[in-house]
């Protein structure tokens, strides 16, 4: 029951992107058409999920018994970024079709704050494994889930008529405030 | 291979660096920090248990709580920790109640993250209030505004009635847990 | 290849010319989660200056002794460095501060900002040049923060600096210190801010058309030249 309130919570009552404003960039960035904004979700979503995994083995058995809690961020960051080059290596040696889909997005997934802040939420919250691992995912899909519904509104957004000033990020950001406010509805169910 | 060992001396350089620097700096605010934890710690004992002068730490099952003492060393009441979910996040309350565990003293809202100008009213001092003297001896609980409570019920804030609700549950279980652990002789 | 560029100039673009928030468009997550109230900003944006500074001197001081593979993960450990040794100051003398700032002081080492000068700027020039730099970026984010932190805390309650401004009769947005408030309120301004680049640039345009009007020829290659 803990477990699927981490779940639900991660992924839709405290999204990453529309509560935490974590992963903005990539957010704005890569959110114009729907089949990049699910390959990239899915990327981030893996990512994630290693990330939790890797940062609270660290945490927990090495920078706690060694009280090295000062090196957290250092050794997370270096941790992410050394992580998406070895997923990068090992899916191109597996899966070729996984390659070409999820490739070109997985060197922007190291700036992306919201895998840091992911490890470090899971450090200052005190998660267990599995309760790592289940706040992984469940931020991973509220992510997915954040970026297709904005790339789904931007593809119908292609054919409306935006001033020109507010061309681009500025009608994204609009466009999220208002998905914001729709989210603010699921408060409440944990 | 000239470029290989230039990498390594300069990665292995930054390291050493930026782990002296920061161990030296973390050793000089490490103690800082807990003493700023202490006193937030302190602080908070003595809003929920305005006439101690002295505290004493006691734990017991996992449960942090404090002994208060009065100006002659008489014991005035507890002040204890207790955490619950409110309506989108944890929340912390510092409670102080009698010794006889009878009437709660005052609460303090310690950490939450409920909705900014609607659930964020529990933390302001007419919500707050409303749990002083508060009859304890059982359960406690609320009504919504209009109904007349007991003296062991306060009135929800409207428009906030989660958020009302969670703090009420929350003081009611770590008074649950006070009273077994005051039974079983363990504080 | 910048050297005609004078050390003035390289200060004053990072405010507007080159505003990091409002022209490169980095940096979005602590601009829109801190901003809450100009106080916040307000630290933010001084905790971000630091590391941006000390960052890119550093990185200008050792560019040439950095190989060019590992350049990244240098500059992610010194970034890093600095990020731990403000939040370690701000939680041992700020500890009310530090508090709600959140976790948003370690997210300082991905905001886009910093790496970015890094591997722009830094990488590229003298260490005064690089000061310079991180200066005006720093306070180009500095106006920015203020601004929407200033903007949000006074329709979302009624307040500028924590002293109330508005009159009781004013019902507090209260969605303004709300996450939607953040991406409304940047989102307008950034709107903002870009029609008006939009219209000086045609009015400067207009102008020049204006100037060349009697001899029709010449605005037409002017014309062409400028574009």
């Amino acid at each position: 029951m803990n477990l699927f309130i981490i779940f639900i919570s991660a992924a839709i009552v405290n999204n990453f992107v529309l509560a935490y404003f974590l992963g903005i960039c990539p957010f704005v960035g890569v959110s114009n058409k729907t089949s990049s904004a699910v390959s990239m979700g899915m990327a981030t979503t893996f990512v994630m999920v290693v990330t939790a995994i890797v940062s609270y083995l660290i945490f927990a058995f090495v920078l706690v018994p060694f009280k090295l809690e000062f090196l957290q961020i250092p050794s997370f960051i270096l941790v992410i970024a050394s992580l998406v080059q070895f997923v990068e290596m090992v899916i191109k040696k597996v899966s070729q079709p996984l390659y070409r889909a999820l490739g070109i997005f997985l060197p922007l997934i190291t700036t992306n704050c919201a895998i840091l802040g992911l490890a470090l939420f899971i450090s200052m919250r005190e998660y267990n494994l599995m309760e790592s691992v289940v706040f992984g995912f469940g931020a991973g899909v509220g992510f997915t889930l954040a970026l297709t519904l904005m790339a789904g509104i931007r593809e119908e957004l292609e054919l409306a008529d935006v001033p020109k000033g507010f061309q681009g990020a500025p009608i994204t950001l609009i466009v999220a405030g208002i998905l914001a406010m729709a989210f603010m509805g699921f408060a409440g169910i944990i | 291979m000239k470029t290989v060992i230039q990498m390594l001396v300069v990665l292995t350089a930054i390291g050493l660096i930026s782990g002296g620097l920061l161990f030296q700096i973390s050793s000089w605010a490490d103690p800082m920090i807990a003493v700023n934890k202490q006193k937030a710690t302190e602080e908070a004992i003595y809003i929920v248990q305005p006439e101690g002068k002295s505290y004493e730490k006691v734990s017991a099952d996992g449960f942090e709580g404090y002994k208060v003492f009065g100006g002659n060393k008489d014991l005035i009441g507890y002040a204890f920790v207790y955490e619950g979910n409110g309506f989108q996040g944890k929340i912390r309350i510092m409670i102080g109640i009698q010794p006889d565990l009878s009437k709660i003293s005052f609460i303090e809202i310690l950490e939450q993250s409920e909705t900014p100008g609607l659930g964020t009213k529990v933390t302001e001092e007419p919500f707050k209030n409303k749990f002083k003297g508060l009859n304890s001896k059982a359960n406690i609980g609320w009504v919504k505004e209009g109904a007349s409570p007991k003296d062991n019920e306060i009135i929800a804030i409207t428009g906030a009635t989660i958020s009302s609700k969670a703090v009420v549950a929350i003081i009611d279980s770590g008074l649950k847990k006070l009273r077994t652990l005051k039974e079983g002789g363990k504080l | 290849m910048k050297k005609q560029v004078s050390l003035t100039k390289e200060f004053v673009k990072g405010i507007w010319e080159i505003n990091p928030t409002f022209k490169q468009l980095l940096g979005f997550c602590p601009t829109l989660a801190v901003t809450v109230s100009a106080m916040n900003g307000i630290a933010m944006a001084l905790a971000t200056t630091f590391v941006l500074i000390f960052s890119s001197l550093i990185i200008s001081l050792i560019r040439k002794l950095i190989p060019g593979q590992v350049r990244i993960a240098t500059y992610i450990v010194i970034i890093a460095t600095f990020v731990t040794i403000v939040d370690l100051v701000m939680k041992a003398k700020f500890p009310e501060l530090s508090k709600s700032l959140g976790p948003f002081i370690p997210l300082i080492v991905v905001n886009c900002v910093i790496l970015g000068r890094a591997e722009a700027f830094a990488s590229k020039n003298n260490p005064l040049r690089s000061f310079l730099d991180a200066l005006g970026n720093g306070l180009g984010i500095l106006l920015v923060l203020t601004v929407l932190g200033g903007i949000r805390e006074i329709l979302g309650s009624r307040m500028i600096f924590g002293a109330p401004i508005l009159p009781d009769s004013f019902e507090p947005w209260i969605i303004m210190i709300l996450p939607a408030g953040a991406f409304l309120t940047l989102g307008l301004l950034l709107g903002f801010s870009n029609t008006l680049t939009e219209r000086k640039k045609r009015l400067e345009r207009e102008s020049l058309l204006n100037k060349y009007r009697p001899a029709k020829a010449v605005t037409e290659v002017k014309e062409g030249g400028a574009a």
